[in-house]
């Protein structure tokens, strides 16, 4: 039984540089939403574009319920495809105004039935005011909406957003990110979201895939690549923390030469063979240590970033390695650069992750 | 499996379209290159050694120098300064376009000659005994330089113009707070971030002034156009004179080149309009000087070759008698409507066909077509007529009584020669337009033909309107092609003020070369904004 | 859109006619124009004319071949006629009325003069008295004692190329190569203009002769230049050179019947109107310049500047053609521009 979207073992590339090979990934079911994340540059608007059939992919399959819309020797042609998608650049029809420009969505074949009213639209992106207005008299983040809109509109089996928040100012953003995902939830709408930014993808998706150097690293729940990074390229984008050398004492204790022993459990394995005894790499992300004012165990403060609620830590050990800490921002009080800074001990972490040692 | 086979086939269709057009386009390439086989050095040897080649050069620099000077400058006071005049000025230049350079030759030496207007003018009215030794005795090559200059510095002017417009009222202000003086801003400030576009400019006039005939032949100055000719009539060599078609057209490819060059850079080099630059009002005497300067141009390129016409066409009636003027205005008209009609959407062809089917193979030979505006007209029509003998000989066919001396013949040689500057424009227009506004429509269920109706055409369809005015300006003007592929009895306003001026009545081609300045100017006229749309 | 279609097919058919001649010329003349006029009005024969430059207009004839509907080809240079004639553009001409008018030099069996023009010396009468040159020769103008005094326009110029021509024919390639050097020494200004120039500048008092073709002077003397062109013409008389010898050199302008002509049976009766002194008195007297014909006498204008002058009669202007070629060579590597 396939499933409602399908890419398989597809290679996608425009030239040289935007060079994707053999991945694969799904929307188990209409409605779901996934996420594309990675640096910029890496070539997800590529497979987005090739997704929509204005690229043709150069090896693999892709389906959509249940129909072969690309492969080697088939592309089905975009307009015929029940795909729509909305392009990071500004690419409003210029001489048309924003209305004209949201219903021209509505003039494709082949489309479900549609679920929303120009008038809806208009309202839910907040354009109302503006739709008499031509693309040139609208600000970037407006017409972004605009063009959302448009996408939006013709009600399509798959929504494509290349960077849909981009120009988009922080306090709308939030407040668009929430009622995109509302609409697609409702509409049961799939999409798929291409992004740099990780806060936006964990939001927005059921699934996230990280693309890194041409290659899908990790498809998975947002909850499992926060927690379970599958790669070190993968933790390497995140920023989500530092590795240190530790070497495997059993299935449940690591040893780190300055910080002692670490407990806790492997959550899924990036360890293969898995070897008592080993050296291996663990990630320490800052909410696995815990500060103690009172511990024995120091380590020194060599930055210190306020973020609001919490402040993070960057301690060093004798050997240079840097390690993370969160702190609460209401802790009564501040530790100074250059200063010892006390860790709890024993120091447990829910799931350890580890990596080989090269 | 399913193939949307469909969809394949529109797709061959315009291919096949694009292809056929763009390979037609360029059949005066093929032909000069085909018969250019060999090259008569005893002929080469024989014509002065190269002498004609320093010409070039020599004409080249000058007009250069000229043109440059004239345009720069001339941008520069009406952007810059305010006094008199200066909205009149704005527009007012732009209107020697309007002069064909052989017509503004012809009244150049009609003024100068002994004995000529200028001698008539002051004896009349300043009684002066000697005017023949007080008037200049302006060398050929002085006649050319002037002629070209005058009538083609409005490349500059408009290109340097839009480039000024478009810097940076802060970059003004920047060279204020360093303390430059005027002429410092102007050399050190403003003049570098125009290069681009003043570049552009130089590129046109040397692809101009490198293909003229008429002027250069008319004061008989032999340069790289003239030799062709002199080796096709006086020495029967046309395989020679392909030769130095094709060598001309290289020299032009470099200029072509260092275009497209400048284009990059200026895009580049395009900056935000932040501040709207603030014209500074010019007092007293230097109020007087730049009113000077914008008006003894503009009365030298357009006040002093028109009305020249017009006091001959007054003074000598009689000359209209033999002028059919209705048959001219209508051949004149007819034929501007074909042609561009023609040109315009194969142009659009090609273009729509290049952006949607993006083979580089269809690009490359559709931007050769440019080799058409390179190429003198007289070759050209000889390219046309040996193809269409080689296609009736080849299918057994006569395409000779269709297609030689008859009205479509001449469409044809309109549309080698103009078919660049359709192209070009239309390929520039396209740039502005955002790729992905393509890639829209196509998502939003928009087939290629109804992207192209329903998006690209209301987009450019106001710029469609310049290009006809272009055209028709230059086919208002045109001369060789008119004169060897014309139909028995049929002339233009280009080919009468022709047949007069070669009969050494002047005065007879003033009828019809008022009337084509008058239809020239009007198009002008009527597409003033568009001239200017860039500044917005 | 049917607007259109009917546009077409007029332009298309707008050549319909039952008896026509089509006519490809290098002439540039009204008065021409008006001459066919009166033919159409005498025979009822229409005459269609496409005028342009000589070697375009050979070159269509040639390729468009058979389907070529041109019948006759009307040329305003010996030199022209021959290389069209050596391209076998023309059939014979067969016309025993044609042959008696016209003397021999003047035509091959492929073609016929129809006019003749004279290129004569221009002298300024304050400045040199007629008796210092009452027997100059084109020979002479190589002298030393006319040291930058001599007005003549560009080699490039046909009517140059067949004087020179004309010199090769008579004197041989080494003479001429010799005078071209020596003449050219004796250039007052770089040549610059047309004939009337050359003339204008011997008025100015820039040079002191002039060569030129004698209907530049005949057209400033009319007034159709204007007053003072006129005046100018009265301070320049002309000379007849080599009237002690062969005679003033002659140009012709001629036609030839085309290969392919489809209306052959018209186009004797054209070129026989033509050699009428009707037609031929029309056209000297507006072109001014000398006929074919005796019996007619040139314009009045031609006429005081000089009658009975002697013309080269003996030079066959068909060896113009023949050393057209050799001429400019020669006259460019003179410094000849």
């Amino acid at each position: 039984m396939k499933k409602f979207f399908e890419v398989n073992d597809a290679t996608f590339s425009s030239n040289k540089e935007h060079n994707i090979r053999k991945i694969n990934f799904n929307i188990s079911k209409r409605g779901e939403i996934i996420c594309l994340l990675g640096p910029s540059g890496v070539g997800k608007t590529t497979i987005l574009r090739t997704i929509a059939g204005l690229e043709r992919l150069k090896s693999g399959e892709i389906w959509l319920s249940g129909q072969l819309i690309s492969s080697t020797n088939v592309s089905i042609n975009p307009e015929k495809r029940k795909i729509a998608l909305s392009f990071q650049d500004n690419c409003l029809f210029p001489h048309k105004n924003v209305l004209e420009n949201i219903t021209v969505g509505l003039q494709k074949e082949n489309t479900r039935n549609f679920l929303y009213s120009p008038n809806e639209i208009l309202k839910i992106f907040q354009l109302e005011k503006i739709k008499n207005k031509f693309p040139h008299e609208v600000s970037s983040g407006e017409a972004q909406r605009v063009s959302l809109a448009r996408s939006l509109i013709s009600s399509p089996d798959l929504l494509l957003l290349d960077e849909p928040f981009s120009n988009i100012d922080p306090i709308l953003k939030e407040e668009l990110q929430k009622s995109i995902k509302d609409i697609l939830k409702k509409t049961g709408t799939s999409a798929i979201i291409v992004t740099h930014d990780p806060n936006e993808a964990f939001y927005l998706a059921d699934k996230c895939g990280i693309i890194i150097n041409n290659s899908l690293e990790q498809f998975d729940t947002p909850y499992n690549i926060y927690h379970f990074p599958g790669t070190l390229n993968v933790v390497n984008f995140l920023k989500r923390g530092t590795l240190v050398n530790v070497r495997i004492l059993s299935k449940t204790q690591l040893k780190h030469h300055y910080l002692g022993i670490i407990n806790g459990k492997f959550g899924c394995s990036n360890l293969n063979p898995f070897n008592v005894g080993n050296s291996v790499k663990l990630l320490i992300q800052p909410e696995d240590l815990h500060h103690d004012d009172n511990s024995k165990l120091k380590l020194k403060i060599i930055d210190r970033k306020f973020r609001g609620t919490n402040f993070i830590y960057t301690l060093t050990t004798p050997k240079k390695e840097l390690i993370p800490v969160l702190v609460e921002s209401h802790h009564q009080h501040f530790h100074e650069k250059n200063e010892e800074f006390g860790i709890k001990t024993p120091i447990n972490i829910d799931h350890l992750v580890c990596f080989e040692k090269n | 499996m399913k193939y949307p086979n469909h969809f394949l086939d529109t797709n061959k269709t315009l291919y096949a379209f694009v292809f056929v057009i763009a390979i037609f386009s360029i059949i005066p390439l093929f032909s000069i290159i085909i018969n250019s086989t060999t090259l008569n050095y005893s002929y080469i040897e024989s014509s002065g050694l190269f002498e004609f080649f320093k010409n070039s050069l020599i004409i080249l620099f000058w007009v250069i120098i000229l043109t440059s000077f004239f345009g720069v400058f001339s941008a520069y006071l009406i952007t810059f300064y305010n006094f008199p005049g200066v909205s009149f000025f704005r527009y007012a230049l732009i209107l020697s376009f309007a002069i064909p350079p052989y017509i503004f030759g012809y009244s150049l030496s009609a003024f100068f000659e002994n004995y000529g207007i200028g001698y008539s003018f002051f004896t009349n009215f300043f009684k002066l005994d000697d005017a023949n030794s007080f008037l200049p005795n302006l060398t050929p090559i002085t006649n050319c330089i002037l002629s070209l200059s005058f009538t083609l510095y409005g490349y500059i002017y408009l290109l340097s113009k839009t480039s000024f417009l478009n810097q940076s009222g802060n970059l003004v202000d920047l060279g204020k707070s360093l303390g430059f003086n005027s002429f410092k801003k102007f050399t050190n400030i403003i003049i570098p971030s125009a290069r681009p576009a003043i570049f552009i400019g130089i590129s046109l006039v040397s692809m101009e002034t490198l293909a003229d005939f008429g002027t250069v032949s008319y004061f008989g100055v032999s340069t790289f156009t003239t030799e062709i000719y002199n080796s096709w009539f006086i020495f029967d060599d046309l395989k020679t004179s392909n030769f130095l078609s094709l060598f001309l057209l290289i020299f032009v490819l470099i200029f072509f080149i260092i275009e497209k060059i400048s284009r990059k850079n200026s895009k580049f080099h395009k900056l935000k309009n932040d501040s709207k630059n603030k014209r500074l009002q010019l007092n007293g005497f230097s109020a007087l000087a730049a009113f000077l300067f914008c008006f003894s141009l503009f009365f030298i390129s357009f006040i002093f070759p028109f009305s020249q016409m017009i006091f001959w066409s007054y003074k000598f009636p009689e000359y209209y008698k033999n002028l059919n003027l209705i048959r001219l205005n209508l051949n004149t008209f007819t034929l501007i409507l074909f042609t561009s009609f023609f040109i315009i959407i194969f142009s659009f062809i090609v273009n729509f066909g290049n952006r949607a089917l993006k083979s580089k193979f269809l690009n490359l030979i559709s931007t050769l077509s440019i080799s058409g505006y390179a190429i003198p007209g007289i070759i050209i029509s000889v390219s046309i007529i040996s193809f269409i003998s080689l296609m009736s000989n080849l299918f057994d066919v006569n395409l000779k009584s269709i297609f030689i001396g008859t009205f479509y013949g001449l469409i044809i040689g309109y549309f080698f020669r103009f078919y660049s500057i359709s192209y070009n424009s239309i390929k520039s227009d396209y740039l502005k337009i955002n790729y992905s506004i393509d890639e829209s429509a196509y998502l939003l269920g928009f087939n290629k033909f109804k992207t192209f109706s329903e998006i690209h055409w209301p987009i450019m369809k106001k710029n469609t309107f310049f290009i006809f005015v272009l055209i028709s300006i230059e086919i208002t003007k045109e001369l060789p092609i008119t004169l060897i592929l014309r139909p028995f009895n049929f002339d233009t306003f280009s080919t009468k003020a022709y047949h007069f001026a070669s009969q050494d009545l002047i005065e007879a081609a003033s009828i019809p070369s008022m009337f084509l300045i008058f239809w020239a100017s009007i198009l002008i006229l009527i597409s003033f904004k568009s001239f200017f749309d860039d500044e917005k | 859109m049917p607007q259109l279609v009917f546009l077409i097919i007029l332009l298309s058919f707008q050549n319909i006619f039952t008896k026509e001649i089509n006519l490809f010329t290098t002439r540039h003349y009204d008065s021409d124009l008006q001459l066919y006029e009166d033919f159409t009005k005498e025979t009822g024969i229409k005459v269609n004319v496409i005028s342009g430059k000589s070697k375009p207009l050979e070159k269509r004839i040639i390729e468009e071949g058979k389907s070529c509907i041109g019948d006759l080809f009307f040329l305003a240079d010996a030199g022209r006629l021959v290389s069209a004639e050596k391209k076998g553009l023309f059939i014979k001409i067969k016309s025993q009325s044609i042959e008696q008018k016209v003397p021999e030099n003047f035509r091959s069996p492929y073609w016929v003069g129809i006019t003749k023009r004279a290129r004569i010396i221009y002298y300024n009468p304050k400045e040199t008295k007629l008796d210092e040159i009452k027997n100059l020769s084109y020979e002479d103008l190589s002298s030393i004692k006319f040291k930058n005094s001599i007005a003549i326009r560009q080699s490039n110029n046909v009517y140059n190329q067949s004087l020179v021509a004309s010199l090769i024919e008579n004197n041989g390639i080494d003479f001429t190569k010799q005078w071209l050097k020596k003449f050219v020494k004796n250039f007052s200004r770089n040549p610059t203009g047309n004939d009337r120039a050359q003339i204008l500048s011997v008025a100015a008092g820039e040079s002191k002769f002039a060569i030129a073709n004698t209907y530049y002077y005949a057209l400033m003397a009319s007034g159709k230049k204007g007053e003072d062109q006129k005046k100018a013409s009265k301070k320049v008389k002309p000379l007849f050179p080599n009237q002690l010898d062969r005679g003033t050199h002659m140009n012709i302008s001629g036609i030839g019947i085309l290969k392919h002509s489809p209306n052959k049976a018209n186009t004797k009766k054209f070129i026989e109107f033509l050699l009428t002194p009707k037609a031929q008195k029309h056209i000297v007297n507006n072109t001014y310049e000398y006929p074919m014909i005796e019996t007619v006498t040139p314009s009045k204008l031609i006429q005081k500047m000089g009658n009975n002058f002697k013309q080269d009669n003996s030079s066959k202007v068909s060896t113009y053609g023949k050393w057209q070629k050799e001429a400019f060579k020669l006259m460019r590597k003179a410094g000849w521009n």
